[in-house]
């Protein structure tokens, strides 16, 4: 289980997150959810060590792993891996050395396992036959699969993704979604998206949570969010430009 | 009269404090980015040299830097060195024709000048502009993107995987480039002596004022110029922040900061290499 406890984040005099505190639940899809700039991206950050927080606790299977040097941090970043908003896919490797790096730096496999295994990985998300083409070469939806096979090649227990189907078309969009929901409901896999996408939000959430102006505003289910009487919450999830919440 | 300290009642504007507490502050303030700054600097060096020992490096990764440092690098220190080179020997002819026409020394005191300090540092300046700022917008713009993140993500150390392979062919590579520069500013100031002064090359080949302690200066210089300007750079790129204006500002600071290393770790080598070879 996932467990954020009252942190605290700021960049300079600009306070980001302000004592935000929510558990995500084993297997679940979990959706992050708030306007631009609202700290969502920030926060996943923490709980794989790209950020740490100024206060609070992030816990992971029992482990508080917020002061955990760069060194500690491997093992939890092998059950927790992350697919970046832009793919962010190494441009100097092909598609099959970025899917194997993971498994030759984390798992010190061979450069020819690791490739033979990065092959099979890529073929589970329909881009087998780009495995030998640079990323600069590929269409944004086809490096979001590259960028998700690599996230999923060493089999962990949490899959981050930050933004998983922002600059996709629709179709693509909606296969991203697919993959998370079947990540869920096969391998048991806990995946906490960050997203604006509210068909992907309502269309594949277990649970949601909305964050405005640092805080927590409201934790529950697609359908607590839809009956929910909270003129800023009905704002974002029904994308009106007019109403209480402030940007 | 309004003094610089009150606030004013109209705008309700914060008091300015008097100009020797902002000047103290500034001072204070500069001096601490100074020292945050050495001291991380010093840490990405600390780490490199760990890393150089205990690292595993991807295969090809040093040889493909070598290429990119040394061979890319190859026709801009030939042509930048050649006329250097004419030009020093031109001018310094100049002066002996006007002082004493004995130009028997001439050679052999550009070729003491040459092995001991100007080959390395002038070298090392233009190698300092060309790897520098290639170095600095590769790693900031990989910072930008996020990829040096993802490559956390992968157990991979952004010193230990960019860094290393950098410094290692840019310690390689810098001494080579040296030698080659120095050779052909030699020759191309050979040239212009026999050309412009009538010395013959024989005359001017001289390796007479030549000794181990400028030998061992000029190759303690390539050492200390070769890792300095991938580790000043590389430091420059990994704290890039921002978007392409913080590559930009990333590079120009690789190139500023590298060229001021190469200049202060010249006197520095310089004072102590004049007190270890006395002339």
């Amino acid at each position: 289980m996932i467990r954020f406890a009252d942190i605290v984040k700021s960049f300079g005099p600009k306070s980001v997150l302000k004592g935000v505190s929510f558990d995500v639940r084993r297997g679940e899809v979990f959706f992050i959810i708030g306007a631009s700039g609202v700290g969502k991206s920030v926060l996943i950050k923490h709980l794989v060590g790209l950020m740490a927080p100024d206060t609070g606790d992030v816990w992971i299977d029992g482990e508080e792993i917020s002061r955990f040097d760069e060194a500690r941090m491997f093992p939890v970043r092998m059950k927790c891996a992350m697919v970046f908003q832009h793919s962010t896919l190494f441009d100097s490797m092909t598609c099959v050395e970025n899917v194997a790096l993971p498994l030759r730096k984390h798992r010190g496999l061979s450069l020819g396992d690791s490739l033979a295994e990065a092959a099979k990985r890529l073929d589970a998300v329909q881009m087998g036959a780009f495995a030998d083409s640079y990323p600069s070469s590929l269409g944004d939806g086809m490096k979001k699969r590259v960028a998700i096979a690599r996230a999923l090649t060493l089999d962990p227990k949490y899959v981050l993704f930050d933004e998983p189907t922002t600059s996709l078309d629709p179709v693509s969009a909606r296969r991203v979604d697919d993959l998370i929901r079947r990540l869920s409901g096969e391998t048991g896999v806990t995946s906490i998206v960050v997203s604006h996408d509210l068909v992907s939000i309502f269309g594949i959430a277990d649970r949601i949570v909305m964050l405005y102006r640092g805080h927590v505003r409201l934790l529950g289910t697609p359908a607590e969010f839809k009956a929910c009487d909270d003129g800023v919450v009905q704002q974002f999830i029904h994308g009106r430009a007019e109403g209480p919440m402030e940007l | 009269m309004v003094s610089a300290t009150t606030a004013s009642p109209a705008t309700g504007a914060r008091p300015r404090a008097p100009v020797h507490v902002r000047l103290a502050g500034f001072v204070g303030g500069a001096s601490l980015d100074l020292f945050f700054g050495a001291r991380d600097l010093y840490s990405v060096f600390a780490r490199t040299l760990y890393y150089v020992v205990r690292g595993k490096r991807e295969r090809g990764a040093t040889l493909r830097q070598m290429h990119e440092i040394g061979n890319k690098s190859l026709l801009f220190v030939t042509v930048t060195m050649g006329c250097i080179g004419m030009i020093l020997v031109y001018q310094a002819g100049l002066q002996t024709k006007r002082v004493i026409p004995d130009f028997s020394l001439l050679g052999a005191t550009y070729l003491e000048l040459l092995v001991r300090d100007l080959a390395a540092s002038l070298g090392s300046l233009m190698l300092a502009t060309r790897v520098g700022a290639g170095i600095a917008a590769e790693i900031g713009s990989m910072v930008v993107t996020e990829q040096v993140d993802a490559l956390r993500m992968c157990a991979a150390d952004p010193i230990d995987y960019l860094l290393v392979p950098r410094f290692v062919a840019s310690m390689i590579m810098t001494a080579v480039l040296i030698v080659w520069g120095g050779t052909v500013a030699f020759v191309a100031g050979g040239l212009t002596a026999y050309v412009s002064f009538g010395v013959p090359i024989a005359t001017f080949a001289s390796i007479g004022l030549l000794d181990w302690g400028d030998l061992i200066t000029g190759l303690i210089k390539c050492v200390a110029y070769g890792a300095a300007i991938p580790i000043v750079s590389g430091h420059a790129g990994l704290s890039t922040f921002g978007g392409s204006e913080g590559v930009g500002w990333a590079t120009t600071r690789a190139v500023v900061n590298s060229s001021l290393a190469v200049i202060i770790l010249n006197l520095v080598i310089s004072s102590a290499t004049f007190v270890a070879f006395p002339k």
